[in-house]
């Protein structure tokens, strides 16, 4: 199952010039690519109309059904990425989950594609996570990132009182300090927000580094365009940082400078990896 | 005016002079920015001239509540643009009801 990866290979053919290496199952992937896609609003509509409001039936506290909804989502999205990775949309490295979903962590990570936030569901366990506002309006979603207490994702004092609110309580947050995907040809974009729900609550930061090779679901490419080799997903831990040191400064000047160490961990860790 | 005592912050009570909310919010935004206070004029743009973002806000807003014991919306700061607009909006919040 070793690929080697050519990210120049995958230009070539990208611009139909030079020799053209194998395909690696190109027009398989395509076609898994969409069935991936087609199996997400399937389960999604199935588990979002049906099986979230069973689950918010049976008995039990706020916060025991809470925790059952992000179960049931964690769950479809190991069944996702291991759909992704039989079928060889994808293969992915993922070691010392362990020591993810902590009470009061904040998870970060970068964000290049769209199937980061799958991979993160899928093995932090319990955690909660800070996702697009369209999922509050996509009518197969709404119930489960309602029922699962996510956090709608926006700039505003909302967003950072209810992530602070969840890692206050003890509960594992994840959260992509870009906000939205990272264009493959431009460098990452950390917005303050992580770094000011940090100083309110975080017990622990802790950063996760995601590089894909070959480039792949990003922002700037549709869905269908997979690259000619499988895309390899490496996900790498780093050491926790703690955001003490950062609370000793008044709360803009320590986000600040809390955000410009992600950025700068973010660019080491990344060529590290 | 006890009741609008906020800790080791100095309390902005209430006032009907807008120059002296000034010097307060001066104060408070020199050291919550760590800003020069000769910078903070009432003609400063909080965003182009003193950097203060979106983020800041919250923060900025987190310590007026503190200093001036009222309940403070983002609402009522939207259009705040300048450090003049933001004396008149807090003149504004401490002085109804």
């Amino acid at each position: 199952m070793a690929y080697v990866i050519d990210i120049e290979a995958d230009d070539r053919i990208a611009d139909r010039t030079g020799p053209r290496p194998l395909r690696d199952l190109y027009f398989m992937r395509v076609m898994t690519t969409g069935l991936g896609f087609l199996l997400f609003g399937l389960f999604g509509t199935i588990l979002g109309f049906l099986v979230v409001p069973l689950l918010l039936v049976l008995p039990g506290a706020r916060s025991a059904r809470q925790a059952r909804v992000r179960r049931m989502i964690r769950l479809a999205f190991r069944a996702l990425v291991g759909f992704m990775n039989q079928t060889g949309c994808i293969s992915y490295t993922f070691s010392g989950t362990s020591t993810l979903g902590r009470p009061g962590q904040l998870v970060i990570a970068n964000h290049p594609s769209l199937v980061d936030i799958v991979l993160l569901i899928a093995f932090v366990p319990g955690a909660a996570c800070v996702v697009k506002r369209a999922a509050w309006r996509n009518p197969s979603m709404v119930l489960a990132v309602h029922a699962a207490g996510y956090v709608a994702n926006s700039p505003t004092e909302t967003m950072i009182e209810q992530a602070s609110a969840l890692l206050g309580s003890g509960e594992c947050l994840i959260m992509f300090p870009e906000g939205t995907r990272t264009r493959p040809d431009q460098p990452a974009h950390f917005h303050r927000g992580a770094a000011s729900v940090a100083l309110r609550a975080a017990h622990v930061v802790t950063p996760v580094f995601i590089r894909v090779r070959p480039p792949h679901l990003s922002k700037a490419v549709p869905w269908y365009r997979v690259p000619a080799i499988r895309p390899h997903y490496s996900l790498t831990i780093g050491a926790g940082i703690d955001p003490a040191p950062y609370r000793e400064r008044p709360a803009p000047i320590g986000s600040r400078m809390l955000t410009e160490y992600f950025k700068s961990y973010y660019a080491s860790g990344l060529r590290a990896t | 005016m006890s009741r609008h005592a906020a800790g080791r912050h100095p309390v902005i009570q209430l006032m009907h002079d807008t120059d002296a909310i000034f010097n307060e919010l001066r104060a408070t935004l020199a050291e919550l920015f760590e800003l020069d206070p000769a910078r903070i004029t009432p003609d400063a743009r909080l965003l182009e001239d003193l950097e203060i973002d979106s983020i800041d806000a919250i923060d900025l807003l987190d310590r007026l509540r503190r200093q001036t014991g009222r309940k403070i919306t983002i609402e009522g700061f939207r259009s705040v643009r300048t450090v003049h607009d933001l004396v008149q909006a807090i003149h504004r919040v401490v002085n109804e009801g």
